[in-house]
């Protein structure tokens, strides 16, 4: 089997499985997996955001989970107390992160390494307690609870997020998109200078990249993934909370994303995946379940630095290295075929 | 050429106590191959680093083809015109050697699309793929920078000096940790481009020196000890005392040049 028909073969095996999971997860297991794969798929979005500034221009954010706030209460906020409806909800939701993370960019990325970090969590608790303290507006610890609005209305019929098969469908098209943009711009020439500046700042701003902005736009974009991933949490659970602004969170995703695989395209959701399905299964029988989560990220950081998916990639690219090498054999040499 | 290609005005920085480029006066006319050279700490690293604008001057002015660029950003300068290699070899280690030239072909141009597949320009693809045959890296095309040889790593970088079309080249010993024949690959790299464009080079190898310079300028704490035709140098008395040593002791020459 050569490198090729394998990942493909993998490529579509996961998304059959992912578009067929309203069916198959009844007919194998609990319904109640059918909302944790949605879960994993939030979650997996948000952690794309750490993965866009960390794997691919070389800033690591501890302060994530405060644009994922920030749409989680843009939707929240909007819903309860403005009354809009499902779209202008979302809309908001998003734009509120993308606000928040422009003006925290503009000061940020400025600085770099330990300096970034610490500016990102400094950010986050910030707006974590000011979050927690402006009862009237954000509900503080007890957060917004709203009811969800119709997404859209076709002929007679209504379709909502209570609908569990459509909320999947909804959350999977709206994650799939945001994943399919992210390989877009990874992709492209500002793509390649976001790798420029990862790899080597300094030689970066010789070849006459503006770093400075190009930071501040990857950090924007990483704003809009974590604002998408906020918005969609707030209709998957229909409530906001300050808790959710907390730098645990951040920091969660950090982990899921170096264990999963840091600047490869699909580390987060490799990463998600096993640290959520690892506390589904684990936390009903042993209280303590973080230990697995503290254990798996150290034996990835010594045994796999570039994650599950770098280690994958490792094999494959030898895997590949061989093909390329058998054809070659009898050209080599002048010894029959054995 | 009326104009200079690069002019200084009392260019001044200091680290410290120490004043690396010492209230420096420089006029490089276009059209000729510049060496500067001088001991270790003589400021001539400092110097393109100012030029550059990796370090700001304490005083004095920096005019590029007449323009002053005193303060501008390193990468506002670069897209003026002026490229550079640096000292210590720099290239982008987990990118491909083609994806190191690709990428500075395109950080010519203020937009980069976010969007679009890179791997459709096709006029940038070309681009690569006629540099990478200039410095004989085009078997290497696919592998990452971090991986090549020290040699390969320091033609990678004249190849992306070349691809980025300067019209001022700064290079900062570029045939150090070269074999011979990559030497003299180089050196005739470096003749070829500077009918085209003008070049500035600091060498410790004074073949190198020797065989490329139109002028050469000394420089010795941070102020021009000298400057002239290489022959006019060669014979200047200070500058054989203060650096050259006699002609036929290398040693001294090598322990310059890693001291």
């Amino acid at each position: 089997m050569t490198r090729r028909s394998l990942e493909i073969g993998m490529a579509v095996g996961a998304a059959t499985f992912l578009v067929a999971v309203p069916w198959l997860i009844p007919a194998l297991t609990d319904n109640f997996w059918v909302s944790v794969i949605t879960e994993i798929l939030i979650w997996s979005l948000f952690a794309s955001s750490v993965n866009l500034l960390f794997g691919y221009v070389g800033l690591l954010s501890f302060g994530q989970a405060l644009y994922f706030g920030f749409g989680m209460y843009g939707v929240a906020i909007g819903i309860d107390h403005v009354g809009l409806s499902f779209w202008p909800a979302f809309g908001l939701g998003i734009a509120s992160a993308l606000a928040m993370a422009l003006v925290s960019g503009v000061f940020a990325v400025r600085l770099s390494w330990h300096y970034f970090a610490i500016i990102t969590v400094v950010f986050s608790l910030i707006f974590y307690f000011l979050a927690v303290s402006m009862k009237p507006l954000t509900g503080g610890d007890d957060g917004i609870n709203f009811s969800l609005p119709p997404v859209f209305r076709l002929g007679g019929s209504v379709f909502s997020l209570t609908d569990p098969t459509f909320q999947y469908f909804f959350v999977l098209a709206v994650v799939s998109l945001c994943f399919f943009l992210m390989y877009r711009v990874i992709n492209s020439p500002l793509g390649k200078g976001f790798l420029a500046i990862r790899d080597n700042d300094l030689r970066a701003s010789l070849i006459g990249l503006n770093v400075y902005v190009l930071r501040l736009i990857a950090f924007v974009m990483a704003g809009f993934l974590a604002g998408v991933s906020g918005a969609l949490f707030a209709f998957f659970g229909r409530y906001a909370s300050a808790s959710y602004m907390f730098y645990q969170v951040s920091g969660e995703a950090v982990v899921w994303t170096i264990v999963g695989g840091a600047g490869t395209m699909f580390g987060p959701l490799v990463g998600t995946t096993l640290f959520i399905v690892i506390r589904e299964i684990v936390s009903s029988h042993w209280e303590h379940h973080s230990l697995i989560v503290g254990l798996l990220a150290i034996l990835a950081v010594i045994f796999a630095p570039k994650g599950i998916v770098g280690l994958w990639n490792g094999w494959m690219t030898r895997l590949g290295e061989r093909d390329a090498a058998a054809p070659a054999k009898p050209r080599l040499t002048l010894q029959a075929e054995p | 050429m009326s104009e200079p290609v690069l002019r200084t005005e009392n260019l001044t920085r200091r680290f410290g106590g120490l004043t690396a480029v010492d209230n420096l006066g420089i006029s490089l006319a276009g059209g000729r191959v510049h060496a500067i050279i001088g001991p270790n700490g003589a400021g001539k690293t400092t110097f393109f680093n100012l030029v550059t604008g990796l370090l700001s001057p304490d005083s004095g002015r920096i005019f590029f083809r007449g323009r002053d660029i005193t303060g501008f950003k390193p990468h506002v300068i670069s897209r003026l015109g002026i490229k550079r290699t640096l000292q210590v070899k720099s290239v982008f280690g987990e990118l491909s050697v083609a994806d190191n030239l690709w990428i500075t072909r395109q950080a010519r141009h203020r937009f980069l699309h976010p969007f679009r597949p890179a791997a459709r320009d096709l006029e940038a693809k070309l681009q690569v793929e006629q540099t990478l045959e200039q410095i004989g890296l085009a078997d290497l095309a696919a592998r990452p920078a971090g991986t090549l040889s020290y040699g390969d790593v320091a033609m990678l970088e004249i190849g992306m000096a070349l691809i980025a079309e300067p019209s001022l080249l700064l290079l900062d010993e570029p045939t150090c940790g070269m074999s011979p024949a990559e030497t003299s690959r180089a050196v005739a790299k470096i003749r070829d481009l500077a009918r085209t464009i003008d070049i500035v080079i600091i060498e410790h190898d004074m073949d190198v020196v020797f065989g490329i310079a139109d002028d050469i300028t000394v420089l010795a704490q941070g102020a021009i000890l000298a400057s002239g035709s290489p022959a006019a140098i060669a014979d200047d008395e200070r500058v054989r005392e203060a650096y050259l040593g006699r002609p036929e002791d290398e040693d001294f020459v090598e322990e310059a040049a890693h001291a």
